[in-house]
């Protein structure tokens, strides 16, 4: 990490203006790091021999601060679709499967520049045989095509399912599915991948057991819910809830949790997270601050995996801002 | 009938209930409000709104407007009715404005109409039904607000926008530029008036040689309540004829004292958004640092630099008087003095060249009054009708 740094101080002046006295750091908690909002503000990208800045990854804005643009070179690309693979092959099986993405194919159409949404969808392709985009075109607002589906699953009988929380579950768990479909589904064992949050369901009051249960019920028996968290700032570094329910960090990456008003590093107590890897290169977002609370645990996690992880409690609380120029 | 006397004579005005009860129903009301904060307003809010109506404070508008009360009714000079319906658009973030234009508006007993944001919480509607539940049930005051007063929560489409200002004798409207074109554009009676109160940015100029502690202190309270959101709050501290140097020496005396003029905890995501603009600030130049608890940004700069954004962020720079003014933002409203002599001419004669509305001292800057944006509003609440013998 203070190469990586080191790296970023030399080749982005933003960066190195932000932290213009850091010298090699003996703690990972005095590594410079970005608020995860700065990149909603700025494009930031960093020079340096070898690197390529391919495109542009843009989040889906879900506050009044705009969308976050991540520029993306191929370097960190190659090592991100190296790390997301490995991730999600623990938590799904290596197999290769059909994999149905919840989004129009013409998302993928996009000259320079790819949306959050598809990012996360296409981190799953390595484990994808083969790739179906099945969201209809419909300015009434987001439906299925449910014959395509039905024709997929009706050729495999184990496929994956990936969509942004929300969608999955206005659009499948919820959905009218034709019978006829609804018949085929019945026989095939579906994983369903989601990310991208709960804020919109915590509207409607849905829970993860009922949001679970509700698309497991769709499919064949075995049928199981992946939920993954992750930053459109940090692709490749993704956090699968276990089955024990927690987030676990790979070797390649660091989480911390800071108090807000301090920014002290704390530990079995809600903190702002932090996440760092090692496989940003295009751009600082090796160390980010997120406005999410975790709790950071060391104990060992009933699901037997080693090291540390985390638990997500979502974004920070926010209140109005009051005044009366900001109108 | 009320009499008021002033230089040119006397001046008579037709409130429909007697100012002096009225006064005193808002002052009664007080002595409620100090034992418990409502849970809509932070306690800032509320303790302003308690100064606020102290019977000295309204009877200012009056006394501004009319002159002191009293007076010969055979020197009449003027007669004043009230115009019967007020019209008020609020803007859409919470603000005190609500309240406080309402309680003003009170004193003139018209009919009053607030639309207040729709898309935030209502601290108008929440005063006005505080002030009805805790005032007593056959006071003037009470009926008043009961019978006169509306407050509806509604969206810029909503047809009532229409019925408003159709009716409105005056329309009052707080909000962007945009928002009062668009509602001073809706029809009305062509003798109706109009009174706007479009978006405004503040700033402080201070002289170091006058910076006490108590100015510091003075300076924390007026950023620290709203931030860059209040169009009276300050977004940069002008250094007049300082240095750099005295930019960071002025930054770091209010970043020492902010620990012990704000006391309540900073909300998690005003931190958070401190931490993202102090390192924007960074990026961009100033030389950033925040405050305990993260609670405010507090960058030294110069003139030139683009301005900070942050909700919490204050901008410190050095200036001469000319240089301050040359760079005054076209929509600056207030300006908050601490200098040693606000008042010498040079400064006024300064003033003159620049669209300054208020010149005020730093610890005045919130202060809402009858005198407001440049005129005094709450006179043209009223006709008047020359009176000659």
């Amino acid at each position: 990490m203070n190469a990586l740094t080191q790296w970023h101080i030399d080749g982005c002046p933003g960066y190195r203006a932000i932290w213009p006295d850091w010298k090699n750091s003996t703690r990972v908690e005095d590594l410079p790091f970005l608020h995860v909002g700065v990149f909603k503000k700025r494009l930031w990208q960093t020079a340096g021999a070898g690197v390529r800045h391919q495109r542009v990854l843009k989040s889906s804005a879900t506050s009044n601060a705009g969308n976050s643009r991540i520029s993306l070179d191929e370097r960190s690309s190659t090592l991100q679709a190296a790390s997301s693979s490995s991730i999600l092959r623990d938590a799904l099986g290596g197999e290769l499967r059909p994999l149905i993405v919840l989004d129009h194919a013409k998302s993928l159409l996009q000259r320079g520049e790819t949306s959050a949404r598809i990012a996360a969808a296409l981190s799953l392709r390595p484990l994808a045989s083969a790739l179906h985009f099945v969201m209809a075109e419909d300015p009434a607002g987001p439906r299925l095509l449910w014959d395509q589906i039905a024709a997929v699953c009706a050729q495999h009988d184990h496929v994956r399912v990936y969509g942004f929380t929300w969608l999955l579950w206005q659009t499948w768990a919820t959905a009218e599915i034709p019978d006829t479909v609804r018949q085929v589904l019945a026989r095939t064992r579906i994983q369903f991948v989601h990310s991208g949050g709960w804020k919109k369901l915590e509207a409607q009051a849905v829970d993860r057991a009922a949001f679970d249960r509700r698309l497991i019920a769709t499919g064949a028996p075995n049928s199981q819910v992946l939920d993954f968290y992750g930053l459109v700032e940090q692709v490749g570094v993704i956090f699968p809830l276990c089955p024990a329910g927690h987030r676990h960090i790979p070797r390649w990456a660091l989480a911390l949790t800071r108090d807000p008003w301090t920014l002290d590093c704390v530990r079995e107590k809600p903190g702002m997270l932090q996440l760092m890897n090692t496989l940003s290169f295009g751009a600082p977002y090796h160390n980010v601050l997120t406005e999410d609370i975790g709790v950071l645990h060391s104990t060992p996690c009933p699901c037997g995996r080693a090291g540390p992880h985390f638990d997500l409690h979502g974004r920070i609380p926010k209140a109005e801002v009051r005044g009366c120029a900001n109108v | 009938m009320e009499y008021f006397q002033n230089s040119a004579g006397t001046v008579a005005v037709a409130l429909p209930f007697a100012l002096s009860i009225r006064i005193s129903d808002w002052e009664s009301l007080r002595y409620t409000m100090v034992r418990r904060v409502d849970p809509a307003f932070t306690r800032d809010e509320w303790a302003y709104l308690v100064n606020f109506l102290h019977g000295d404070q309204l009877a200012r508008p009056a006394l501004l407007s009319f002159g002191r009360q009293g007076g010969d009714p055979q020197q009449l000079v003027s007669l004043f009715r009230p115009r019967p319906t007020i019209a008020l658009w609020l803007p859409n973030n919470v603000s005190l404005l609500g309240p406080l234009t309402l309680i003003l508006c009170s004193l003139t007993g018209a009919q009053i109409h607030v639309k207040s944001g729709s898309r935030a919480t209502d601290l108008c509607q929440a005063f006005v039904t505080y002030a009805r539940r805790q005032l007593p049930s056959k006071s003037d005051l009470q009926h008043y607000l009961s019978d006169q007063v509306t407050v509806a929560n509604f969206d810029r489409f909503d047809p009532r926008n229409r019925t408003m200002a159709a009716e409105a004798d005056v329309r009052i409207a707080f909000g962007s530029d945009a928002s009062i074109t668009e509602i001073h554009a809706l029809p009305h009676r062509p003798d109706s008036i109009a009174l706007p109160f479009g978006d405004h940015q503040s700033e402080v100029w201070v002289e170091l040689a006058a910076m006490d502690d108590a100015a510091v202190d003075a300076l924390i309270s007026v950023f620290a309540i709203y931030g860059q959101t209040g169009c009276t709050s300050p977004r940069r501290v002008v250094v007049i004829d300082g240095t750099h140097d005295d930019c960071l020496r002025l930054r770091d005396a209010l970043a020492a004292r902010w620990p012990s003029v704000q006391r309540e905890q900073t909300p998690m995501h005003v931190a958070s958004q401190n931490v993202l603009h102090h390192q924007l600030a960074l990026a961009d130049g100033w030389q950033s640092i925040t405050v305990d608890q993260n609670a405010a940004v507090l960058a030294a700069g110069s003139l030139e630099q683009d301005p900070l954004r942050g909700a919490m962020s204050l901008a410190i720079v050095s200036a001469t008087p000319e240089a301050a003014v040359a760079s005054l933002p076209a929509n600056i409203q207030t300006v908050g003095h601490h200098l040693r002599d606000p008042s010498a001419a040079h400064w006024i004669a300064l003033l003159a060249q620049t669209d300054i509305k208020r010149w005020v001292p730093l610890r005045r800057m919130h202060h809402f009054g009858p005198i407001w944006d440049g005129g005094n509003f709450w006179r043209q609440l009223f006709d008047e009708v020359q009176i000659a013998t």
